[in-house]
């Protein structure tokens, strides 16, 4: 067995080496959480009233906000499934692709400016109807419509997935069988997605549960605000600390318990290409025109806070925004720590992947109950960061600063770099992960009985085939790191700052015009390198020379 | 000559636990022939010459040196797999060249041409492997096999799904190839006609066992 060991120890070193870091650092936080408690740790777990209350608005939103992404978003998969020639629709699906990597503030700027007080809707129905919704988008509604606009998106894209693969075959049988749409979608559609609707469903729980800037932007009064956004007030605003871990403690145990059941994300945001279900024959008129209503209603949904942020950005006064000295600062954080922690997160990603692969083929190290242990040891420390919400995550990197005095220019830099790596590893991993498998899967017997190794294997065997999911991961890495908005806001001042804080910190204070300016350039930047990064890394493969 | 003493290897399948237990002898400048139907254990026998799996008990030697316990590329074998025998993103030369373990480059690739021509491949140097058809990929996969000068070849199903005359050449060369350079080949295979074409002696794999026939 230690031969084993010994011959893939080139690939098992530093993935081993990145885990054990990992497992420390997050050892060092609990801890540091945990004995910042003190002398309470006795009364920890007795929940105030005030708790209980927060604890049950939390899953009360996340319950409310996950049925309807669901609904809305296996509605849309369905109709975007059987509608599979119309114009755009590519563009449309990358669309609901890079919901995940929107920075929240974003989307709550373009609501804001569609369905706020001053938006265009109220704007529209006070002259048509003399009617207006005041503010219908602050408190639950606000939280509800932001959360669905991010996730059943997010929900409908990788339903799509779900419903491309199921065989033709099962809609030649449907339909020989004269099934009506309902029946189909009961008989054949239902199986085929169950799985993927359960595991969407608790990761969008997730999302929802831990969400930050919506709550924080559109909660209104303290009645909705969630454990998160309780735990940034008893931190930055009432300096309590004791509330803050006590918060942070329960948020923890039940994202711990979130994420055991919701470890299927594989599927969800890979970037494997799809075939699109095409079915020779129509759908009938009716379910025709239902579908493509369903089409064309999410497409005004999901279009229009962004056409909105277009349109007000572009009335904003960019050159008093270029040369502000707090913009340039914000500018060069974001792009700095964004572009420094997606490298650090693919570098992690591929040595952590490198390392688990062994584990997982025949024809390299056999199982064992040791290699049990290790592989999980890898697998698990790359994705124990999902179960670690992000302020709690900066809550421990600022009890941290507390305790090991340094320049704050250091401590937010290391936080916000540090928790932007651990925050997208699991995303970069579900994306990297199975084509390096699948490269090994392929291509390990004929370079082993080559011997082709080492950086000969990476240039001629490896990268060719993963370069494709590393441009991916690192544009999902970049634009995650670049919409954060929960470790800044415990770290931000007038010295640090990055874009989405500045931008907060200019919708706070009522800058509206440069404001829209501000999130039209984050938008804009957000956009480019999720579109145009997977692209670069994508050319074509062959090697003629 | 490849000796095979009493390999085992223990695999579950269904939940039931299987033991194969294999012995042959393979001699220079002969084609040992391996039949049986399909999960029978054919591929599992060459995973385990050629060093991709790893035996319970039992030794493999090769002139009388134990081979057993030394990793896929260190042992004096090369194989054609039934697929993914080529980089499909990469030419015709550069997949020969980088099997070759290189002293001279200018000469390894003259190598590569004279190969390719008494293949018939003449003039495919520069053409990507992924255009080539299902034979003419297997066909530079075994001119890639020669110029490694390994004096065990493996092939596993490796005419599988290739048309009659252009299975009929290559078992013709493969034939040739081990008369001329005196090496021993061992040919897994579910045609039991393909066996009778060029194999000296034939073996069927049956219940986990290896029988002559």
């Amino acid at each position: 067995m230690l031969k084993q060991y010994s011959r893939f120890r080139g690939s098992l070193i530093p993935g081993l080496l990145v885990s054990v870091f990992l497992l420390i650092l997050a050892f060092a936080i609990f801890f540091t959480l945990f004995d910042a408690t003190g002398a309470n740790k006795s009364t920890f777990l007795t929940l105030s009233p005030r708790v209980i209350g927060l604890l049950k608005f939390t899953i009360f939103q996340a319950t409310l906000s996950t049925i309807l992404s669901i609904i809305i978003g296996i509605i849309l998969a369905w109709s975007l499934a059987h509608q599979s020639r119309f114009f755009a629709r590519s563009l449309l699906i990358a669309l609901f692709s890079s919901s995940l990597v929107l920075p929240t503030i974003i989307v709550v700027f373009g609501l804001i400016t569609i369905l706020g007080r001053n938006g265009w809707l109220n704007h529209l129905s006070l002259y048509l109807f003399n009617h207006t919704f005041e503010g219908f988008l602050y408190g639950l509604s606000g939280i509800l419509i932001a959360h669905v606009y991010l996730n059943a998106s997010y929900a409908a894209r990788a339903l799509l997935h779900s419903f491309e693969a199921i065989p033709k075959q099962r809609y030649k049988l449907a339909k020989s069988l004269g099934f009506s749409v309902f029946k189909r979608f009961i008989l054949i559609e239902w199986p085929a997605i169950k799985q993927s609707v359960l595991s969407i469903a608790s990761v969008v729980f997730l999302l929802t549960f831990t969400s930050f800037a919506i709550v924080l932007i559109l909660g209104g009064n303290p009645s909705y605000n969630t454990l998160e956004v309780a735990i940034y007030e008893a931190v930055k605003l009432d300096f309590d600390i004791s509330l803050a871990l006590e918060l942070a403690f329960l948020q923890l145990g039940i994202s711990v318990i979130l994420v055991f059941f919701s470890s299927n994300l594989k599927t969800n945001i890979s970037n494997v290409k799809m075939q699109s279900l095409f079915i020779p024959w129509a759908e009938p008129l009716f379910v025709r025109f239902l579908q493509i209503t369903i089409i064309f209603v999410s497409c005004v949904f999901f279009i229009l806070p962004l056409i909105a942020i277009v349109f007000d950005g572009i009335n904003a006064d960019f050159i008093r925004i270029l040369k502000s000295t707090i913009f340039i600062k914000s500018f060069s954080t974001s792009v700095i720590i964004a572009s420094i922690s997606s490298i650090i997160t693919v570098v992690f990603t591929l040595f952590l992947s490198n390392a688990r692969r062994n584990f997982a083929l025949k024809s390299r190290i056999s199982q064992s109950k040791v290699g049990k242990i290790i592989e999980f040891m890898i697998s698990f420390s790359g994705s124990l960061y999902l179960a670690i919400p992000s302020l709690v995550l900066g809550l421990g990197f600022f009890l941290l600063s507390q305790k090991f005095i340094a320049p704050h220019l250091f401590w937010a830099s290391f936080a916000l770099l540090s928790a932007n790596v651990l925050m997208s590893l699991p995303f970069s991993i579900s994306v990297i992960y199975p084509s390096m498998l699948k490269t090994a899967t392929r291509y390990d017997k004929l370079c082993f009985s080559l011997n082709i190794s080492g950086f000969k294997r990476w240039i001629y065997c490896e990268w060719p085939f993963l370069k494709e999911s590393i441009g991916y991961a690192i544009a999902l890495s970049f634009c995650l790191s670049l919409g954060d908005l929960g470790i800044i806001s415990l770290f931000g001042n007038q010295d640090f700052s990055t874009l989405p804080w500045y931008l907060y910190g200019l919708m706070g204070s009522y800058q509206n015009n440069d404001a829209a300016g501000v999130a039209l350039i984050l938008l804009g930047l957000t956009l480019s390198v999720f579109i145009f990064v997977p692209k670069i890394f994508a050319k074509e493969n062959f090697v003629k020379g | 000559m490849l000796k095979v003493n009493n390999i085992k290897y223990k695999y579950k399948n269904e939940n039931k636990e299987n033991i194969y237990n294999f012995s042959l002898e393979a001699k220079c400048a002969e084609v040992v022939g391996i039949l049986g139907a399909s999960g029978n254990g054919k591929s599992t026998l060459l995973d385990l010459i050629s060093g991709f799996l790893s035996s319970i008990s039992g030794d493999i030697t090769y002139n009388d040196q134990d081979i057993t316990d030394l990793a896929p590329e260190k042992r004096p074998i090369t194989i054609l797999f039934q697929n993914y025998n080529l980089f499909e993103h990469l030419n015709v030369e550069k997949n020969i060249l980088l099997g070759i373990e290189s002293k001279n480059k200018q000469e390894d690739i003259k190598k590569t041409y004279k190969i390719l021509s008494e293949i018939g491949l003449k003039g495919y140097e520069k053409k990507i492997a992924s255009s080539l058809s299902g034979g003419e990929q297997q066909r530079v996969a075994l001119a890639r096999a020669l110029l490694r000068n390994k004096p065990i070849l493996l092939l596993d199903e490796p005419f599988t799904g290739l048309d009659f005359d252009t299975r009929e050449h290559m078992l013709h060369l493969v034939k040739t190839i081990t008369k001329t350079k005196q090496i021993c080949t061992i040919m897994v295979t579910h045609e039991p006609n393909d066996c009778k074409k060029i194999a000296n002696k034939i073996y069927e794999v049956k219940n986990g066992k290896l029988t002559l026939l």
